[in-house]
């Protein structure tokens, strides 16, 4: 008996550590072959390794804690492709050593980083995130930079660009790689839905819907719910009173608009929340409630306050605009020249916004910073300048 | 007085490894309060990479792990093994030797690594690797000083208590490393299944074997009553054993991982819960007569600790089931958890085992006093907190579900987050009373009072013993 028992207790001790070796086989090794088949039948064939920078950066990542503030895994649920796109797929976590899935959400998931957000927002954002999102809880990494926003170190230059790889190769996939994928994948049609489908909603500006998708804002009369919105999620950059000039303001390049200075038509303002600016910092906010974006566009509409009128442009304006302005403005002042379409920031059109007499002199006179308009002071003299400007306030139909 | 234990226990090493886990337990806990400070002030650490949210969040949990837990852990262990099995523990002087490594190789250093920014983002395994190796060594030492009295006794008849610590210490060794070093090995969604594994791990294979151990063996010696059921405490500890290594992939629910791999995880989660009902019951059983609240303090944190086992263990059940994970995974909620396990009922355990190991040292001082507000001001810190957590929780998902930009989701979360910090009064209040109460009052008080009421026999003890359980 004694013999027996001592026996039962060794064949349940071997039984403990086969369940300790059982556990890593069902859930660590056999999940693992699974996902490196499915790896190899779903990757493009060379998806882009990390470069020296974006390594060193994808440490910095690891040894702040982003992780443990962003998730960077997009779950095949509604609530998660709907806010951050398409459902992270097994080959794109290849270069991950280790891993940075996380499993807590404080800040938005990053998987789908790159290209959302332009560079001088990044910067801007690391070195004082309530600068551009009010009450932001991330903390601020002002000790990568030298003083400023605009004077990275190496470590938040280094941070950057591995943020910048964050969803970048299913993004140079492209279409072609999504079809791959799909064909090899062996899910479920859900799982396809969420995985493949090209998300709806996410904000990125970097990925504009066309003008048709843009759903119709319907006139709104919430003005309080509007100046709520707007204080929450607009004024941070574009400054309280709308002047442009909030605390995020310094940082990006090129500024945000002044929109005590702008008269704008309501469908310009929706197109711009729905689609953001691309290849400037403001971003997409499609996926807020229709009625906000709504409520918004009516305070955002009535900030400007509009000036004394200006005499009209003489002759000489129109054959200036022709020249210089009309290639990339369009004939018709569209922002659709034959050039417009070889810039990232598309140029403006004059047609649905319309800038004040001041605004446009200072615009021709020293062009944007951070975007293709150029300054005319050079080649334009004050008064073809003043000509041009009042010729281009013609456009507007509102 | 004589040394009611005979001359087995190392008392000396009890009392060194229950000091380091109060001083390591209010340095991890500060790094815990001022991370939690710069979720509602952001600004607080600006400028200094020390004070970057993310490497105090790292410091705060190792230390929970490390220097709190595991010194506390190793504590009860040098009281419970020679009780357990009539036998020393190998060696003192390995104890010494265990005793600088575990605080001045692994813990001291891995914080200050981690604060200058060496470190891995995995969880519960923060530490950078070089540490690990410590750690690594460390785990085989722990096996070599408490293993051999075990063996040398015999399996037979063994007390659960010591399965329970045997169990710890040998699976503890095996998943380590593994968490620690296979996701550097083997990327992306591959590495994070075993991750995964190794979360709960921490967790199933180190925390709960050790304070389901104390609970075992306090109960039983402080109440001089054996355990209700010798059958139920076996079922209970090879169901633990087999069920909390296959709750791992429960982490990544809704993920690319393999979906009969997460619902093997979930399946296992909910069979957990099952487990843990049928050990508390057979725990209450035999704590009942006691009260709810026993009289001998260290007896009340443990009996307290099985009833939040209890609540943490079926909450556990149940936010891995998907219909509720979808909702609360990624949010406060989960945090709450966290901290009613670790806070909750790891702490109490710990503490329970601590105070009655503290109490049968015949040199130590003892308040009881003191322990008793402790324990209260505990109690309250730690329910305040987890109700609040679990709230705030819930307010995220339901902004997570809906067209609010993210930013919003933060700005409701704040006013809980604030509340969540001030728990920080009772909590550190009652954890410096925990060390008063074990450096102030009388020498040899706790023994005396153990005399008092139980009697001096019971501090001979005295093993709970398997053959003395009621059914």
């Amino acid at each position: 008996m004694k013999r027996f028992l001592r026996m039962s207790y060794l064949v349940a001790s071997l039984g403990g550590v086969g369940f300790f070796t059982m556990s890593m086989l069902l859930l660590g090794v056999w999940p693992g072959s699974v996902l490196e088949r499915q790896i190899s039948g779903m990757s493009p064939e060379h998806p882009m390794a990390l470069t020296a920078a974006e390594e060193r950066g994808r440490i910095v990542y690891s040894q702040n804690g982003c992780a443990y503030c962003h998730t960077q895994q997009i779950r095949y649920l509604e609530r998660d492709v709907r806010r951050f796109g398409r459902s992270t797929l097994a080959w794109e976590t290849v270069f991950d050593f280790p891993h940075l899935w996380g499993t807590r959400r404080i800040g938005p998931d990053l998987s789908r980083e790159f290209a959302i957000h332009t560079e001088d927002w990044e910067y801007q954002h690391l070195y004082s995130p309530r600068g551009v999102v009010a009450d932001s809880a991330m903390p601020s990494f002002s000790w990568m930079f030298d003083g400023a926003p605009d004077r990275p170190q190496q470590e938040a230059r280094d941070l950057l660009a591995y943020l910048e790889t964050l969803g970048r190769n299913r993004e140079i996939a492209g279409s072609e790689g999504e079809a791959h994928a799909r064909a090899a994948c062996n899910c479920s049609e859900e799982e396809k839905r969420f995985g493949f489908d090209p998300p709806l909603l996410n904000a990125s500006a970097a990925m504009p819907r066309n003008a048709s998708e843009i759903p119709a804002l319907g006139p709104a009369t919430d003005r309080a719910r509007g100046l709520r919105v707007y204080a929450r999620n607009c004024a941070s950059c574009h400054g309280r009173n709308g002047d442009g000039n909030g605390p995020g303001a310094k940082g990006l390049r090129p500024r945000p608009a002044n929109l005590t200075e702008h008269e704008y038509r309501s469908e310009r303002v929706a197109q711009i929340l729905w689609n953001g600016v691309p290849g400037a910092a403001m971003p997409a906010w499609r996926d807020m409630a229709a009625e906000d974006l709504a409520s918004v566009t009516l305070v955002v509409r009535d900030f400007y306050k509009p000036a004394p009128a200006v005499p009209a442009p003489s002759s000489g304006a129109a054959q200036i605009y022709a020249d210089i302005c009309a290639q990339c403005h369009g004939e018709r002042g569209a922002g659709d020249g034959y050039a417009a379409n070889s810039f990232r920031i598309v140029p403006r059109s004059f047609v649905t916004g319309r800038p004040s007499q001041a605004a446009a002199v200072l615009t021709v006179r020293d062009g944007i910073e951070g975007s293709p308009m150029a300054p005319y002071r050079s080649r334009l003299t004050d008064a073809e300048i003043d000509d041009v400007a009042g010729y281009i306030r013609g456009f507007f139909k509102p | 007085m004589s040394d009611p234990a005979g001359s087995f226990v190392e008392t000396k090493l009890v009392y060194a490894h229950g000091l380091a886990a109060l001083v390591t337990l209010l340095i991890a806990v500060t790094f815990g309060i001022v991370a939690s400070i710069e979720l509602i002030a952001p600004d607080v650490g600006a400028g200094s990479p020390l004070l970057t949210w993310g490497r105090l969040r790292f410091d705060h949990t190792q230390g929970i792990l490390f220097g709190w837990l595991g010194n506390a852990f190793l504590a009860f262990l040098y009281h419970a093994v020679p009780l357990l099995t009539g036998r020393r523990v190998l060696s003192a002087r390995l104890g010494e030797w265990m005793f600088g490594l575990w605080n001045f190789a692994i813990l001291a250093p891995g914080w200050i690594l981690v604060l200058l920014g060496f470190s891995q983002p995995l969880e519960w395994a923060e530490f950078p690797l070089v540490i690990d190796a410590f750690v690594v060594a460390a785990l085989i030492l722990a096996c070599v000083q408490f293993l051999p009295p075990f063996f040398s006794r015999g399996l037979e008849d063994m007390y659960v208590t010591s399965w329970y610590f045997i169990g710890a210490l040998v699976f503890t060794l095996f998943a380590y490393p593994m968490g620690n070093v296979v996701p550097e090995l083997v990327p992306g969604a591959r590495g994070a299944a075993f991750s995964g594994l190794w979360i709960h791990d921490a967790v199933g294979l180190f925390v709960t074997p050790l304070a389901v151990g104390i609970l075992y063996f306090v109960i039983p010696a402080a109440t001089r009553k054996p355990i209700y059921s010798h059958f139920l405490s076996m079922l209970g500890f090879w169901m633990l054993f087999f069920l909390y290594p296959l709750n791992g992939t429960h982490h990544y629910i809704f993920s690319v991982i393999p979906m009969d791999a997460q619902i093997g995880a979930i399946t296992a989660s909910a069979l957990l819960g099952v487990d843990v009902i049928i050990v508390v019951t057979n725990l209450v059983l035999s704590v009942r007569g006691a009260g709810w609240f026993p009289r001998d303090i260290g007896l009340r944190f443990v009996a307290t600790s099985t009833i939040l086992y209890l609540i943490v263990s079926v909450q556990g059940s149940v936010q891995a089931q998907m219909s509720i994970n979808q909702s609360v995974h990624f949010s406060d909620w989960v945090i709450g958890h966290a901290h009613l396990a670790m806070l909750g009922f790891a702490t109490f355990a710990a503490a329970g085992g601590l105070i009655h190991a503290w109490q049968r040292i015949p040199w130590a001082r003892y308040d009881a006093m003191l322990l008793t507000w402790a324990y209260w001001l505990l109690l309250a810190g730690v329910s305040v907190m987890v109700i609040d957590l679990t709230i705030a929780g819930l307010v995220e998902a339901n902004l997570w579900n809906s067209p609010a930009p993210w930013i919003e989701s933060v700005r409701a979360a704040k006013p809980f987050w604030l509340v969540r910090t001030l728990t920080f009064v009772p909590i550190v209040g009652g954890f410096i009373l925990l060390l008063a109460g074990l450096l102030t009052g009388k020498r040899g008080a706790g023994l005396r009072e153990v005399e008092s009421s139980i009697g001096l026999d019971a501090v001979l003890e005295i093993a709970p013993r398997s053959s003395e359980a009621r059914v």
